[in-house]
């Protein structure tokens, strides 16, 4: 067998590896992690055990990041729902080159800039926590609920578009998840296609 | 003079025609037009199910009092995998996508009609910019038409990308598992090659590599389940696009697992 042959199939085995062992399916146990937040300090899924967690991934050169960045969509959801308790974390996993990425300095300037409010915003350069979550887009949303188990899988709303002019014709999904979830109830709409720019991965 | 004045719409990563298949409008008859996109080398915008990320283009047609517009015939699209985690379906290179407008007789006294369509799409190459343009295009009424010689071509290149309806001997169904969907085709001889493109998102996992299992009157295909498909689905809707032969649009309707 020659050597790209061999390679290729190689490749293709990893792949399928990585494809069947990391589904994230909502109502299964979300995968546990650690990461490091733009202020260096380890940040692991385990320690918000008892809390709700959302994972928002990121990309701010995304023109879909920026319809909800821009308007203060995000902004004010990411205020709304710590002040009821909730973990938020913007998690990006665009490669180094790529758009989106950013030193964690530069991140942090971002932030004050655009008066945003996660509780903490993880640095994913190799993307591992992007593969072990499949996230797809920016924006593309998780949340987690107090006994680990996820509970919502896809878009932040359901208008597909760069418009921010969309956004207050737009049921946001996470919101609806985050009320039906916290209030004890099931979440009607909990798998949703998530919308936006692919995410930047290395590979 | 030109029998069809078309505006070429002009934005960053494509040039965008409006063009139609006839040199004038036969009052009441059915008219193709059709937005007729070049892209940048190494650019590309999406199909109708744009796949895991990305955007459709959209249009909004202003069209003379008492016309109407029928739906894009989408062409069937390219596997486009930015990375691992994704596939998505689009188009490079050039694309027309037609669509039938309805006249009304109602133009009778008129020379000429005027065709406005708001265009939107998003085009990506690593990264993605959303584009917009107005098209416009002026059509003379005529009781006698013809084809436009220069266009007639495109329409017909692209006549043989749509999805075409199922032979009528032809049938389909899907087998729901666990984990995967399987597509049976019966067609009354093998398939050996064959691509499913779903035309509902969040139903098959995009990037996971199709199965085609050539069986003696069809095919195979087991495509593994979306993360997000979380309830059964009663019908699995899209294009099968085999070698050599017209794409087709399937709608198969569930079948039990066999036990």
């Amino acid at each position: 067998m020659n050597q790209r042959y061999r390679f290729i199939l190689q490749a293709f085995a990893v792949l399928a590896l990585i494809a069947s062992a990391f589904a994230v399916k909502v109502g299964d146990p979300a995968p546990g992690f650690t990461a490091v937040d733009s202020n260096g300090k380890q940040q692991r899924l385990s320690d918000y055990k008892g809390k709700f967690v959302v994972l928002e991934w990121h990309n701010q050169g995304c023109p879909y990041t920026k319809k909800h960045y821009e308007s203060g969509n995000m902004q004010r959801l990411q205020k709304e729902w710590t002040e009821k308790g909730v973990v938020w974390l913007t998690v990006i996993s665009s490669a180094p080159g790529m758009q989106g990425f950013v030193t964690p300095s530069q991140e942090n300037d971002y932030l004050k800039t655009m008066k945003a409010a996660p509780t903490a915003v993880l640095m994913d350069p190799g993307g591992s926590l992007g593969h072990l979550y499949a996230a797809k887009t920016t924006p593309h949303m998780f949340i987690i609920d107090p006994k680990g188990m996820l509970v919502y899988n896809g878009a932040i709303d359901d208008h597909p578009t760069s418009d921010q002019g969309d956004i207050p014709n737009s049921k946001n999904y996470v919101s609806m998840a985050l009320e039906q979830a916290m209030g004890g109830k099931p979440v009607a709409e909990a798998a949703t296609r998530p919308y936006g720019c692919s995410v930047k991965y290395k590979d | 003079m030109a029998a069809a004045i078309a505006q070429q719409g002009t934005a960053q990563h494509a040039k965008v025609e409006f063009l139609a298949r006839q040199t004038s409008v036969k009052p009441g008859s059915d008219v193709q037009l059709g937005v007729h996109f070049m892209l940048e080398k190494g650019w590309h915008i999406y199909w109708i199910n744009p796949g895991d990320s990305g955007q459709p283009p959209s249009f909004q047609w202003h069209l003379p009092p008492g016309f109407s517009a029928g739906e894009i015939q989408w062409p069937f699209p390219e596997r486009l995998q930015p990375s691992k985690e994704l596939v998505d379906y689009g188009y490079r290179g050039e694309v027309l996508l037609p669509l039938t407008i309805h006249t009304s007789s109602s133009i009778n006294n008129s020379a000429s009609v005027e065709f406005r369509a708001e265009a939107k799409w998003l085009v990506c190459r690593e990264v993605c910019i959303p584009e917009q343009t107005t098209l416009h295009l002026t059509l003379l009424v005529s009781s006698a038409t013809s084809a436009d010689q220069q266009h007639a071509h495109l329409f017909e290149q692209a006549n043989k990308l749509i999805p075409k309806p199922l032979p009528s001997a032809w049938k389909t169904s899907f087998t729901p598992t666990k984990d995967e969907l399987i597509l049976t085709i019966r067609a009354g001889k093998p398939i050996t090659q064959a691509e499913f493109f779903p035309l509902e998102p969040g139903q098959i996992d995009n990037p996971a590599l199709q199965k085609v299992q050539a069986l003696p009157s069809g095919a195979k295909i087991t495509m593994k389940k979306s993360d997000l498909l979380l309830k059964p689905i009663s019908t699995l809707r899209g294009v099968l696009v085999i070698p050599a032969s017209p794409a087709y649009r399937i709608e198969a309707p569930a079948r039990q697992p066999i036990q």
